[in-house]
């Protein structure tokens, strides 16, 4: 789907053989990069997205023997991310008020696409209610399987695949790509 | 599979590898177009959304986990200074300008009260920092130099004591500190145009000065215009630009 992964052999590497710090460099190189645009868009903050990721490296590294596998890596790493996020952006919330507020010019500042046709999208994405646009940022962002998703959000493959449906769905209808909902699976209420 | 499933299946997965999704798009033009819309879409997206990511990010990770690790290993005899007497911040510059936040290069020469004004807040804000020895410190120095501007090299000091990336103000840079005769010393190198002549200025109790470098700026802060002066001279025999 997006060409957003990019671990090429790194699935492969045996981590039970690997002593900590290699485990770690290696963590820090494969997933950083596109941890640091997923933190980008859901903190809208640059320094609040790097102390969100800087905390969520330290628990990644202080529970790195947990992580046993390589290919597992990516998703427990979101996960821990999406935990400390929860925590930083709850107690920060008061500082932060504004976040949800979009215009092009912030968007600009923290190195978006300046283009009002990518200002379209982002302002479509933000729209979505948080449950479909979740996991669609995942996949879009991270790269994530449905499988994957399932497994970072805690709820069945069958509900990310009606959740992303519906995200891309609305995401059509709100860019006017598609006019009314004709397959008839679009009834939600939320707005 | 009709084209109502397929559809359906297309925006859910429009990368699905089920056989019988990929036999529907080889035969229905109509569909074939749909998720091709669909993966435009994703691909679009994706793209609106992307951003530079900062050079130094990766380096930062890991000395975070490196700092904290030692930290936590020796806390029962880990000492602090207040860095009150003498501060400089050592800024390496261009994080912003790297990754277009903050004012771009032009704009810097005319931005230096903005930028001293930041690294003294964030010196009153944070007035202690560790006291690492001298090993540690290059090693961790050096490290952030390397990921951020690889033709700048920083030469042995021997009373470098400190440094770790700070945002500091709008910007964000490496947050230094030399030790001095009156305690604590700090210093900042941004990367960009540079001012074009040197600056002193006094601030909040501080001397502050804004000197051009190659690639940059350099800007020290500290209580007496003595401290400012030394700290000068061993930064410009310990910053060396390869090119
Ligand atoms: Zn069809």
């Amino acid at each position: 789907m997006t060409n957003q992964s990019n671990e090429t052999g790194e699935d492969q590497v045996n981590y039970d053989d690997m002593n900590k710090n290699r485990k770690y460099a290696l963590l820090i190189e494969a997933h950083s990069q596109d941890l640091y645009k997923y933190a980008l868009w859901l903190c809208k903050d640059k320094a609040m997205a790097e102390d969100v990721m800087q905390e969520a490296f330290l628990r990644a590294w202080k529970s790195l023997d947990s992580l046993r596998e390589a290919k597992a890596a990516k998703g427990w790493l979101f996960t821990i991310f999406r935990r400390e996020h929860a925590r930083q952006f709850e107690r920060k919330q008061f500082q932060y008020k504004d976040v949800e507020s979009m215009d092009s010019i912030a968007d600009a500042q923290m190195g978006y696409d300046d283009r009002p046709e990518a200002f379209a999208l982002r302002n479509a994405l933000v729209r979505l209610p948080q449950e479909y646009r979740e996991p669609l940022e995942m996949q879009v962002l991270g790269g994530f399987s449905c499988d994957e998703i399932a497994s970072v959000l805690d709820i069945s493959a069958s509900a990310v695949m009606t959740r992303l449906f519906r995200a891309r769905k609305k995401m059509r209808q709100i860019l006017g790509h598609e006019s009314t909902p004709e397959l008839g699976l679009v009834q939600d209420t939320r707005g | 599979m009709n084209c109502l499933e397929f559809k359906r299946l297309a925006l859910s997965d429009p990368s699905s590898s089920e056989v019988s999704f990929v036999e529907h798009s080889d035969t229905c033009p109509d569909c074939l177009k749909y998720v091709g819309e669909v993966r435009q879409l994703d691909a679009d997206l994706a793209e609106s959304l992307n951003v530079e990511v900062p050079t130094d990010l990766k380096a930062r990770l890991k000395l975070a986990t490196e700092m904290q690790e030692e930290s936590e290993q020796r806390s029962s005899i880990s000492r602090y200074a207040i860095a009150a007497s003498v501060a400089i911040a050592l800024f390496v510059g261009g994080f912003m300008v790297s990754n277009q936040f903050g004012p771009q290069p032009g704009e810097i020469g005319k931005d230096y009260q903005k930028l001293l004004a930041a690294v003294v807040e964030h010196v009153n804000e944070q007035p202690m920092t560790p006291v690492w020895g001298n090993a540690r410190a290059e090693r961790t120095v050096n490290t952030l130099m390397a990921s951020y501007d690889p033709s700048l090299s920083f030469n042995e000091i021997e009373n470098l004591q400190f440094g770790r990336i700070c945002p500091m103000g709008k910007y964000r840079g490496l947050h230094a500190t030399l030790e001095s005769a009156n305690g604590q010393t700090t210093f900042a190198y941004i990367k960009g145009e540079p001012v074009g002549e040197m600056l002193d200025h006094s601030y909040e109790g501080y001397v502050a000065r804004v000197k051009p470098v190659r690639g940059g700026n350099l800007v020290i802060v500290s209580r007496t215009q003595q401290s400012v002066d030394q700290a000068e001279v061993e930064l410009q025999k310990a910053m060396v630009w390869d090119i």
